[in-house]
């Protein structure tokens, strides 16, 4: 007993010790500029993100650097939102800056992890392009106190109350603009940023025209969407939007085919963006929309290009996250380029100046830091399922590329 | 009982060492984690106080944490307090939730005890995420003020509470009070039978466990400088419970080791990117399986005899 | 009004699966098995291995599937849980890190995405108004299948009375002959067994993530709280309680409340009986 004792106390000790000795702790001047990547590494968002910035480093890299500077990137796992909360994103953080220093940060994705990361961000005095998280709070801070906050930049999503906006379009000029519905329902799912624009949405609708009989909310373990169905379907209405990101997508629609609801769906549906979500839930996915950024399509000149290296190089399609990573560290290489420095201020009043188009659109930051949406620049695009998992822009009309369709036991002959 | 000179150097030797590691590393980073793992030394000291003495284990000791944390974001975000308001609030607050949930659970034994608990935190935690619009929801309260700017002064403040923490608890249970604790995990109805009001130790313990552990979340969120739902959930009061439990039950600073060392595995795993947990869990299996009387509280008895 | 009953129905059935097993365990071997949902979750994913990798027939890869999860059951009693059943708490322990330790290697393998079960009838049907998936009614008589075979086995053969024996008096049982670390493990491999059913017959119409199993653990838990450790018919009261409590606020109320009811059922029973409906030992 005592000798199992010892030796194993021992073994914790090695263990602890060797997995601590590996960082080694050195401060470095005219080395690489150091991109740091904090994200969710267990999650597709992440590893996308991780892939993306890594594809255009070694692009810019190859083609010689910035400042005769490479560039290098260290990535710090943001861990499980679910269970650990914001607590190893913020040691994410504090690592990439205190021990790592890097020059900037790029990653992001559970906004309730972002928010509680940025006063560490912002104590550290680090740049941060924000690439996943939506919730407006983020870059109220940059208002609110811009001394503190002006590190903070969004490079992508457009914040959800912008993405609101965009769905209030959606329901005005397709939904009853083209289709003429009359009565639509709204889901989301709980969490912060559903939420505040939930109201937002009903009312929006209601101001055109449309009556709203079901807004609600559901937990994000929801695993049985019957009776949401059943109340939607009972209201008479015609569509249903849906708000989900972190909740169960795979079962909604699953459990929406089956049943053979009579009512389309469409809306902000984060992880209906992968590209391999058809496939997922067995085509059971067919006519739903989804908002997207980035899909294989003439977006920019720089897109369908961007898109199939990316499939070349990974064996797989890029979600959201991967064109905001990838846009992000160009525009910073640019913003140091533009600056001659990477010194902090200097590099936030380049970025400022930003006007450049990406694989999403073009990018120019607001007084918020966050991303200009809108016609010309970066768009949220209403995407749909359609026969055999390809997927169509439906809305904008500007540049969709294709023609809605029902459910298949919705469609009449 | 008077402390046994070989147990004062062990504290001394090992409260200075917490207290210069951050300053020779240096790093935020370091300091950072540092505080964090002392929080939980803080909650995990105070878990064993009720827990460990009496044998009721308190599967809801987040209930606790989050009440004080949530004190402490409420205070400083919502009405614009200082945050050094935060320290006697939260203890308050979390006081009067013991009362509150104590009094109808307390009479409850083994599972049905932990069971109660566990879903006075997980009722606590859907209520702060239905309730989004007071309690900020899922993203929780953001933009709390630090105690200090600096994060060493943070970090030392933390360990001086933590200190504090373990010795009034170590005194307690060494005192007759532990005494009767222990007594009522031996056997409830004779000490019942000699006249020892079960119910006052038992409410005041879970009182006094709560106390700590609410100083601990509103420490914790102005290190944070954030407060979520997280800090209810029932896997927060499980991963203390493993704390106390490697470092050993009933020993009180046991369990402050037990935090402390599992705190800087995970973040020391850190390398091992996706394999972190995975291994976090299998060296858990190895000591839940093979040191059932937990790694740290019988080391130190051993060092001790060996020491003698 | 109907719809409530149907709803309400499958999911009833479910919780039954899940909490059946759980109060077994309990009542037999005193477990408190929080490794429970872990079996659950494994159902789902080797009945998705066997067909999407291995491409058994559906029908094959569910009866593979339960089988190997038994196994796994008996095999973490014997090895991990058997040697410290002396500490309540070191198998709760124990059991805990078993169910980290299941979610972390599916995610190894398989990736934090949910991953697609095809449906074992694809049909959707009408009873009245209600538009019901054929996998639910699939699910439904499944579940009551199951759980009418464990109760024919419990009261008419010569095991389920040893089984019933010990949880009634496990020293006095041991002295009449029944070697009762045998039916710990037997006890235990149905418990998974059950459990893992339960996540076959619901994975096509539910997430296949590798935290499945949290959930269903903590509705199993309140359930047999409600209904009273180690009580088999106490756990299916409970469960039908329980389903039908969160379809009717489902649909009256909001979905957002329907998922506190569980937890916030527990703690009511709890402090007003904590023995359960039907539970005999005295919790206090």
């Amino acid at each position: 007993m005592r000798l199992r004792l010892f030796s194993s106390m021992a073994a914790m000790v090695i263990a602890l010790g060797c997995t601590w000795v590996a960082y080694p702790a050195v401060a470095q001047q005219d080395q690489p500029i150091k991109i740091g990547v904090n994200t969710a590494i267990q999650l597709q968002v992440g590893r996308d993100a991780i892939d993306a910035a890594k594809m255009a480093i070694d692009e810019i890299n190859t083609g010689g650097g910035v400042l005769g500077r490479k560039l290098e990137m260290v990535v710090a796992d943001e861990g499980e939102a679910a269970t650990e909360g914001p607590k190893v994103g913020i040691a994410a953080v504090n690592k990439l800056t205190g021990e790592d220093h890097v020059d900037v940060l790029i990653g992001g994705y559970d906004s309730g992890v972002t928010l509680g990361e940025l006063p560490h961000i912002s104590r550290a005095k680090t740049i941060f392009l924000g690439i996943g998280s939506a919730s407006p709070a983020i870059q109220q801070k940059v208002k609110d106190d811009y001394e503190h906050y002006k590190y903070i930049f969004r490079v992508n999503p457009t914040n959800s109350a912008k993405q609101a906006d965009g769905l209030i379009d959606f329901i005005k000029g397709k939904l009853k603009g083209e289709l003429g519905y009359t009565k639509i329902s709204i889901i989301g799912e709980n969490a912060k940023w559903v939420q505040d624009i939930v109201p937002a949405l009903k009312k929006g609708a209601e101001d055109a025209g449309l009556q709203v009989p079901v807004a609600e909310f559901f937990d994000v373990q929801t695993a049985d969407f019957s009776p949401i169905f059943t109340k939607v379907k009972d209201s008479g209405s015609q569509y249903l939007m849906i708000i989900l990101s972190h909740a169960a997508s795979d079962v909604f629609v699953k459990q929406w085919y089956d049943a053979k609801v009579p009512v389309p769906i469409g809306g902000i549906d984060v992880k209906g963006q992968d590209a391999d979500f058809f496939n997922r839930v067995g085509g059971k996915a067919i006519s739903e929309v989804s908002t997207n950024f980035v899909l294989r399509a003439p977006i920019t000149d720089k897109t369908v290009a961007w898109w199939d290296k990316f499939v070349k190089t990974y064996n797989r399609s890029p979600v959201y996250t991967a064109g905001g990573a990838y846009d992000a560290v160009y525009i910073y290489a640019n913003a140091v380029a533009a600056a001659g420095t990477t010194d902090t201020d200097k590099v936030i009043k380049a970025l400022e100046k930003t006007d450049y188009v990406g694989v999403r659109g073009r990018v120019q930051f607001d007084e918020l830091h966050e991303v200009k949406d809108g016609p010309g620049y970066v768009n949220e695009l209403f995407v749909q399922w359609q026969d055999k998992g390809e997927r169509k822009v439906i809305w904008p009309k500007e540049v969709a590329n294709g023609k809605m369709i029902s459910p298949p036991w919705l469609q009449q002959n | 009982m008077v402390m046994k000179p070989v147990d004062f150097y062990g504290a001394s030797i090992a409260a200075a060492t917490l207290a210069l590691v951050p300053w020779l590393l240096g790093s935020n980073y370091v300091t950072g984690i540092l505080t964090v793992a002392l929080c939980f030394g803080i909650w995990a000291a105070s878990w064993d106080f009720m827990s460990g003495l009496t044998g009721r284990e308190n599967f809801g000791h987040s209930l606790f944490i989050g009440a004080g944390a949530y004190t402490a974001g409420f205070l400083n975000v919502s009405y614009g307090l200082s945050p050094w308001w935060s320290l006697p609030a939260a203890p308050i607050v979390a006081v009067a939730f013991s009362i509150v949930i104590g009094f109808p659970t307390l009479r409850l034994r083994g599972p049905y005890f932990a069971l109660a608990m566990l879903s006075g935190a997980a009722v606590m935690q859907s209520l702060t995420i239905i309730f989004s619009e007071v309690t900020g929801g899922q993203d929780g309260l953001n933009g709390l003020y630090p105690l200090f700017d600096s994060e060493l002064a943070q970090y030392y403040l933390t360990l001086f509470f933590l200190v504090v923490t373990v010795v009034t608890l170590k005194l307690l249970a060494n005192s007759p009070w532990g005494t009767i604790l222990r007594a009522i995990k031996g056997d409830e109805a004779s000490c019942q039978a000699a006249g020892i009001n079960v119910t006052f130790y038992k409410i005041a313990s879970l009182m006094i466990s709560a106390a700590f552990a609410g100083l601990g979340g509103a420490l914790y969120a102005h290190y944070q400088l954030q407060v979520g739902p997280d800090l209810f959930a029932v896997i927060l009061s499980i991963n203390i419970i493993i704390m106390v439990y490697v470092g050993g039950m009933g020993s009180i600073y046991g369990p402050v080791c037990g935090a402390l060392f599992l705190n800087l595995l995970t973040e020391g795993l850190r390398g091992l990117s996706e394999y972190r947990l995975w291994v976090y869990t299998l060296i858990l299996i190895f000591i839940l399986f093979f040191l059932q009387q937990g790694l740290f509280a019988p080391l130190w008895r051993r060092l001790r005899e060996v020491a003698k | 009004m109907v719809q409530i009953l149907v709803y309400g129905a499958v999911i009833s059935a479910i919780y039954a699966m899940l909490a059946v097993g759980f109060t077994l365990i309990f009542g037999v071997a005193r477990i408190l098995n929080l490794a429970h949902g872990s079996f659950y979750a494994l159902g789902a994913y080797g009945v998705y291995a066997l067909t999407a990798d291995a491409h058994l027939p559906l029908w094959l890869a569910a009866i593979v599937a339960v089988s190997l999860v038994a196994c796994f059951g008996i095999g973490m009693e014997r090895v991990l849980v058997r040697p410290l059943r002396r500490s309540t708490l070191a198998v709760l322990m124990i059991t805990l890190a078993v169910n980290l330790m299941v979610e972390q290697v599916l995610l190894l393998i398989f990736g934090s995405e949910a991953r697609n079960v095809p449906s074992m009838v694809g049909a959707t049907y009408h009873l009245g108004d209600v538009d019901i998936s054929g996998q639910r009614i699939v699910a439904l008589s499944g579940g009551i299948a199951i759980l009418a075979a464990l109760w024919f086995f419990m009261q008419h053969t010569r095991l389920g009375s040893a089984i019933l024996a010990i949880s009634q008096d496990a020293e006095a049982a041991q002295y009449m002959g029944i070697p009762s670390d045998r039916i710990y493990s037997l006890v235990m491999g149905l418990s998974a067994g059950i459990a893992a059913a339960a996540g076959v017959l619901v994975a096509p119409f539910q997430t296949v993530i590798p935290g499945m199993g949290l959930l269903p653990l903590i509705k199993a838990f309140a359930i047999v709280v409600v209904g009273g450790l180690g009580s088999i018919p106490g756990s299916i009261v409970g469960a039908l309680l329980l389903g039908y409590t969160e379809t009717i606020i489902a649909f009256k109320v909001s979905t957002e409340w329907s998922q506190i009811v569980s937890v916030a059922a527990v703690l009511l029973t709890l402090i007003l009986r904590p023995a359960g409906f039907f539970g005999k030992r005295a919790a206090f």
